[in-house]
């Protein structure tokens, strides 16, 4: 067991992604992520390993595509438009099957928004991170402990699928300070160097290409092999928090920095009587279809979609696995305008003196 | 307990520092804590505001819409934060940039930060007689626990900073006990 240490959530996920094994970093100054290539500019040649600030965000992405498929743990992190920016790599390295990690620390949008924290990324991490129709399993930590702990292991399901790993966390978990216990550290040896990567490292012979282009028979082929892994996923892959559900008449569905604000609520209310619970999805993608579907409707009269966005961008995903058995209410703020217990507390309030009428 | 505090004022007025120093002060005493920073894009000058949120259980919510204490180094924060100030709460205000602070049901303590400061060598070193006026009046944290910290922060500065901070902290501490 390691010291208590005090960090920002982004100083968290860069050391952590160091004691992964990360060797690589490749990225793009941009609020509200700036902390984490600040720290590995620093951190990573203490460790032999490289921190590049790209001249743009799309040179970043392609240099963190050499690096992993030369077999390296690579990383990058921007925030919204710097992602967007990213999307023709990250699509890249999807058609390549190389993995790495990705690290979007959200803010205001749409376009350039505001520099200030929202979840407002949710549709971009879930269903489209880039062109093409490919998924990245995506990890939405609460707190600067579970960044540091999921950042850990994002290399293990990267490497295991061959494919790139979202961390999608808001600005607000990115700059909060509180405790982190931080994982130890791994070495990597040049016999952990995946089989397929093009290293010639320790005498390794010549292992053939790394390619995003294929004839169409072998792309349908791993269009299809990509299908099958977003289904296993679903199966054996899904991380979620179920809090206080066992009784609970009113289920507040909501992740990273909107859960904690909605806990605590559940914890007022649960005071004053209410049934109430918090279900909270750690995995964007897969999304824990299977709790939602399976919770018991003739108890639960209303789930409650709580995110810093307005819209609500994670409501089709709740709805479709309710199929309309109870109905569902959203409350956020937006814009850079951040959640607060108070406002939390009396949305909910009101929903639940309002019942099934204020849809 | 849970306890909320609010630091506010502008940028370069130590305000995010005494936020991080008190909340990493409370963690060495065996507490729980959180720091959030809120600011503009500017280095100095534009709105600097933190919430600072400190339990003897694990914090669930960082984000209070109402402080315990709240900390004000100008007017400007004077005017955008009193309203988020809990009834009972604290209000410590430096009285050489907030006139006539004032809010009902509250425990004012209003203090001329910045001349105290200045007497002491430094206007830099407002933000510690700030420190040490919050610890005198409400014992959130021990004398002895931010000391250590203020070595540790100190300790490689140059001959005389951390003196100079020891010495803003008991002046600040003396203020606050008689507040």
């Amino acid at each position: 067991m390691g010291d208590i240490k005090f960090m920002k959530g982004n100083e968290a996920i860069a050391e952590a992604a160091v004691r992964a094994g990360c060797r690589f970093f490749a990225g793009y100054p941009i609020t509200p992520q700036n902390e984490i290539p600040e720290y590995l500019s620093w951190r990573l040649p203490e460790v032999g390993g490289a921190y590049v600030q790209g001249e743009s965000e799309i040179a970043s992405i392609n240099m963190v595509y050499g690096a992993a498929a030369m077999g390296a743990r690579a990383m990058t992190s921007s925030s919204g438009p710097g992602i967007s920016l990213k999307a023709e790599g990250i699509s890249y390295l999807a058609a390549a099957m190389l993995p790495a990690l990705i690290v979007n620390i959200s803010r205001g949008g749409p376009g350039l928004g505001s520099i200030q924290p929202a979840q407002s990324d949710y549709l971009q991490a879930t269903k489209a991170l880039g062109h093409g129709g490919f998924h990245a399993m995506v990890f939405a930590p609460n707190s600067a402990q579970e960044a540091a702990d999921l950042v850990y292991t994002a290399w293990d399901y990267a490497e295991r699928d061959r494919n790139p790993v979202l961390l999608l966390m808001d600005g607000c978990l990115g700059n909060i300070m509180e405790e982190v216990q931080l994982p130890p550290m791994r070495e990597m040896k040049d016999e952990d160097l995946p089989e397929w990567s093009l290293t010639r490292r320790n005498g390794r012979d010549y292992q053939g290409n790394i390619t995003p282009i294929y004839t169409e028979p072998i792309l349908e082929g791993i269009n299809t092999m990509a299908g099958e892994m977003y289904k296993a996923w679903e199966e054996d892959d899904v991380k979620v928090e179920e809090f206080m559900l066992d009784d609970a008449e009113y289920v507040i569905v909501a992740y990273g920095i909107a859960s904690r604000v909605a806990k605590e609520a559940v914890l007022r209310l649960r005071a004053e009587g209410h049934k109430i619970g918090l279900l909270r999805p750690i995995t964007l993608f897969p999304f824990p279809k299977k709790q939602i579907r399976d919770l018991d409707y003739n108890r639960v009269k209303g789930i409650i979609d709580i995110e810093m966005t307005i819209p609500a961008q994670m409501r089709e995903d709740i709805e479709l696995q309710v199929k309309d058995r109870c109905p569902v209410y959203e409350y956020g703020r937006s814009g850079g305008c951040l959640l607060d217990d108070e406002g939390v507390y009396e949305a909910i309030g009101e929903i639940l003196a309002g019942g099934e009428n204020n849809g | 307990m849970k306890q909320s505090f609010v630091f506010s004022g502008s940028g370069g007025q130590g305000i995010m520092s005494a936020g991080i120093t008190l909340a990493a002060t409370a963690i060495e005493m065996g507490k729980h804590a959180t720091y959030l920073p809120e600011y503009g894009p500017e280095q100095r000058g534009g709105s600097a505001k933190c919430t600072v949120v400190i339990s003897e259980e694990p914090i669930v919510s960082p984000l209070p819409k109402y402080c315990d204490n709240l900390i004000v180094m100008n007017e400007q924060a004077y005017a955008k934060f009193a309203e988020d100030l809990k009834e009972g709460g604290v209000l410590l205000a430096n009285s050489c940039r907030v006139k006539d602070a004032a809010i009902e049901n509250a425990r004012v303590i209003s203090a001329p930060v910045d001349d105290l400061a200045l007497e002491l060598g430094s206007a830099k070193i407002a933000n510690t007689v700030l420190m040490g006026i919050l610890i005198g009046a409400t014992g959130i944290v021990s004398r002895e626990a931010f000391t250590d910290a203020l070595e540790k922060k100190f300790r490689d500065k140059k001959p005389g900073v951390l003196e100079m901070n020891m010495a803003a902290l008991d002046k600040g501490i003396e203020i606050g006990r008689k507040a």
